[in-house]
């Protein structure tokens, strides 16, 4: 380390500085946490396609997709989306496709005599060795107005094909219909009609576990039974049959089918927002406090450090909770208040530090010239604290963040967002009073506030080691 | 003498400052006139005893079921009824049961759970923390020494309820050894058994609570333990000690670790708000039915007298703590005398 210790203000010393930084190992490694953290809370959106309480991505409460390599592969699935549409007539009937792809068609069926049916159909084939866990289905039909004094029913299926040979069909919705507006079906597995259909009303199983139980291939259909010599046109819209498997991506979901990854890079921005802005307003107070105790002595500092003492006996974790409550649970206010009861310890630290500065020739000689209280405080006494504020920056954010968790996690977070600490309420709370605890939501917010937390700490100890040579030489 | 005047400054501090939240702040202010006006909710007897226990009006008369009259009071006249109240206990009824405070708190166990609790984790973490740091200074740069320090570094920066729900998951969930949460089984409610049953049921539902607050108390006691000691090692009379041919346990603990307490005892007291605040949270993550239970359940309900209470009683002990640590101070080190 070179025996250039002192503070960075221009930019050519912060270049020292900061490589003098990279040469601890300690600070180094703690940089390299916390530029990692930083870049997620940056780039967090980039990161993700998702949004952390918006967008069901999988079934309820799936493990990480990697479970597999531990417990092997039996029993899990993954989730799978149905392809390749296709239309087609089945009997008595011919189609016109005038256009098809994606997850629509248009085409017209005409029907002979005696009726006919025709049928468009999406594909899937199931690899996985387990069942799914949930579909989800959505379509969209308008058919054209020659369809007005005639019935046409329209029914889906799903079928299941072994050896390119149907074996098995499920009905899962049908409905007559007679004018040219559009129907939506849209299906969710879960729901109690689909489970009295298939004859599930009493089992607790899935009909996604029934229908998707075996590695085959399987089309997603809807036939559209037409009224003898009818000529009918129909447009087919977002025909999707989503299945959800049981397990997802590399963080696994909660109990609403978020995605858990999202949730955490989405927690780390606000946890770092949360613990450094309480922070700044903290340490700033405690500056303030301190330089003015310090400095102007008598009264003033007897008064100041009265207060302070009492603030400092008083419990802080019972005093966020009543004030938190009584302010309202906001972003905005937990930050507030954790950084107006933070201040306390540096104003201390500060004031004794100016105390023992005062006293120097330095500034001494600066009021023999006839400088003011104001300019001495600014320009002489505040650039020999500020190595004190770059320490207790870093030694204070894990505090904060930590503080922030235990707030949410007590209800008196902020309801709107996620951070880790709400991440880690929602996951007892659905735990049912902690019987039910799944280890992909609990454990990766937990490490994401230690590592955080350890990367501050990390950093803050050697950028003591950097001002203190005392503590240096003692290690 | 002074620290007697330090003390009674803190409470009428403390009362102060919990005077100037409730009553003050918008928030509270509104939701206890929302009580007041809402006598749906609280009947009539319920409405006059909070208005005359927050001294909302000189004179109330009930008008009707919906409607009452008040004679407004002045801040000062609440300021002194609110810190009559505070300094005689009498800290009004509870919203979530409309029994008094004091008898909710008390009367059900919950001061008792408490403790229990706190005392247990609080004897452990200072023994062993003490215990440790006491050996780790004497093997200073052993492997000992490093594993030591390390482990109470990562268990002073995990967040406790996060180690809470860890222990829940794996001893209480996967392996089944202990109960996850609770104080006694509900079954005790119909069959007792006997003595030592309850114990060790008792012992058994005390256990994960007690070993998370353990761990989340004993690195801050160890490491200080450790830096002390370390001073204290480097003293001349330890040297003397050796030379006298006193076994290395005796320098230890009788001479090291006797000089070495003074930074302990201070730091038991001004750690003892943290480690309330610990107990709270402890207590929410296992259902443990203390008053941070108790506290945690009155933020739901907006239960602002009990809120109040524990407020104030949380920050009672802590400046009680602080005094004790005090006089310790004194009985310790002679040297050093209050006029």
């Amino acid at each position: 380390m070179s025996e250039n210790t002192s503070v960075p203000y221009s930019l050519v010393r912060f270049k020292r500085f900061f490589f003098n930084l990279l040469r601890n190992k300690k600070s180094a490694a703690g940089l390299t946490l916390l530029s990692i953290f930083v870049f997620i809370a940056v780039a967090g959106p980039l990161l993700t396609p998702y949004t952390p309480l918006g967008s069901v991505v999988s079934a309820q409460l799936n493990p990480p997709s990697w479970i597999v390599y531990f417990t092997g592969p039996l029993g899990w699935s993954q989730n799978a989306e149905f392809t390749g549409i296709k239309a087609s007539s089945i009997t008595g009937a011919t189609l016109t496709t005038t256009s098809i792809g994606g997850d629509s068609a248009s085409f017209s069926a005409a029907s002979g005599a005696s009726g006919g049916t025709v049928e468009v159909q999406k594909f899937v084939t199931w690899t996985y060795p387990g069942p799914a866990k949930r579909f989800v289905t959505s379509l969209s039909i308008t058919p054209g107005p020659t369809i007005l004094g005639q019935t046409v029913i329209a029914t889906v299926y799903l079928d299941r094909f072994v050896g390119g040979v149907r074996d098995a069909r499920w009905n899962i919705f049908d409905k007559t219909i007679d004018s040219n507006s559009t129907f939506e079906v849209n299906l969710d597995s879960i729901s109690g009609d689909l489970r009295v259909r298939l004859g599930l009303s009493t089992s607790n199983i899935d009909p996604a576990q029934l229908i998707f139980s075996r590695q085959a291939d399987y089309a997603y259909a809807l036939e559209l039974t037409l009224p003898p010599s009818a000529n009918i046109d129909f447009s087919l819209q977002n025909f999707k049959l989503q299945i959800r498997g049981s397990t997802w991506g590399w963080l696994g979901t909660d109990q609403a089918g978020h995605d858990i990854l999202t949730q955490l890079i989405y927690g780390a921005r606000l946890s770092l927002i949360v613990g450094l802005l309480a922070t700044f307003i903290g340490v700033g107070l405690g500056l303030v406090v301190g330089l003015i105790a310090g400095y102007l002595g008598r009264i003033v500092d007897e008064v100041l450090m009265r207060f302070t003492d009492m603030m400092l006996v008083i419990p802080g974790l019972p005093l966020l909770i009543v004030l938190v409550n009584v302010l309202g649970p906001s972003l905005t206010n937990i930050i507030l208040v954790l950084g107006f009861l933070g201040w306390m310890g540096f104003a201390r630290v500060v004031r004794s530090q100016v105390l023992s500065l005062r006293e120097r020739p330095f500034i001494e000689a600066a009021k023999a010239s006839g400088a003011g209280t104001g300019y001495i405080t600014l320009r002489h006494i505040l650039p020999n604290v500020v190595s004190l504020t770059y320490v207790n920056l870093a030694l204070s954010v894990p505090a904060a963040i930590v503080g922030e968790a235990a707030l949410s996690f007590l209800g008196l977070g902020d309801q709107t967002s996620v951070t880790w600490g709400r991440m880690l309420e929602l996951a007892r709370e659905s735990g049912g009073s902690a019987t039910n605890l799944f280890w992909w939501w609990v454990i990766p917010p937990g490490i994401g506030i230690a590592l955080v937390s350890l990367s501050f700490i990390l950093i803050g100890f050697s950028l003591d080691e950097l001002f203190n040579p005392r503590l240096r030489r003692r290690r | 003498m002074k620290r007697v005047l330090n003390t009674v400054l803190l409470i009428v501090f403390v009362i102060t400052l919990n005077f100037i939240i409730f009553e003050l702040m918008p928030g509270t202010q509104a939701s206890i006139s929302n009580l007041v006006q809402n006598p749906r909710v609280f009947d009539p007897t319920q409405v006059a005893r909070l208005l005359k226990l927050y001294n909302f009006c000189k004179e109330v008369t009930i008008t009707g079921p919906h409607s009452y009259n008040c004679v407004p009071t002045t801040i000062w006249d609440r300021f002194s009824a609110y810190f009559v109240n505070m300094i005689t206990f009498n800290f009004g009824d509870s919203f979530q049961t409309n029994k008094p405070v004091l008898h909710d708190m008390i009367q059900t166990g919950r001061l008792v759970n408490t403790l229990t609790l706190l005392g247990v984790a609080t004897t452990v973490a200072l023994l062993i923390g003490t215990l440790l740091g006491v050996v780790a200074a004497a093997k200073r740069g052993s492997i000992f020494d490093s594993g030591s320090v390390t482990l109470s570094l990562i268990t002073f920066s995990l967040p406790t309820f996060w180690m809470g729900l860890l222990f829940i998951m794996i001893f209480a969930n996967r392996l089944q050894l202990f109960p996850s949460g609770g104080v006694t089984p509900a079954y005790w409610a119909i069959k007792t058994p006997d003595l030592l049953g309850q114990f060790l049921t008792r012992v058994q539902y005390l256990f994960l609570p007690a070993l998370t607050l353990t761990l989340f108390f004993y690195g801050g006691n160890l490491l200080l333990t450790r830096a002390t000691m370390t001073e204290a090692l480097s003293e001349d009379y330890i040297n003397t000690a050796r030379a006298k041919g006193l076994p290395e346990r005796t320098v230890l603990f009788k001479h090291a670790l006797k000089n070495a307490s003074l930074p302990l005892v201070t730091n038991a007291a001004l750690s003892f708000g943290g480690l309330l605040g610990g107990a709270i949270i402890t207590e929410t993550v296992f259902n443990w039915d203390g008053l941070g239970f108790w506290l945690f359940n009155a933020i739901g309900w907006k239960d602002y007298p009990v809120m109040q209470a524990m407020f104030f009683i949380i920050a009672l002990c802590v400046i009680a703590a602080n005094f004790i640590s005090d006089i310790f101070y004194g009985i310790l080190d002679p040297r050093i005398k209050y006029e």
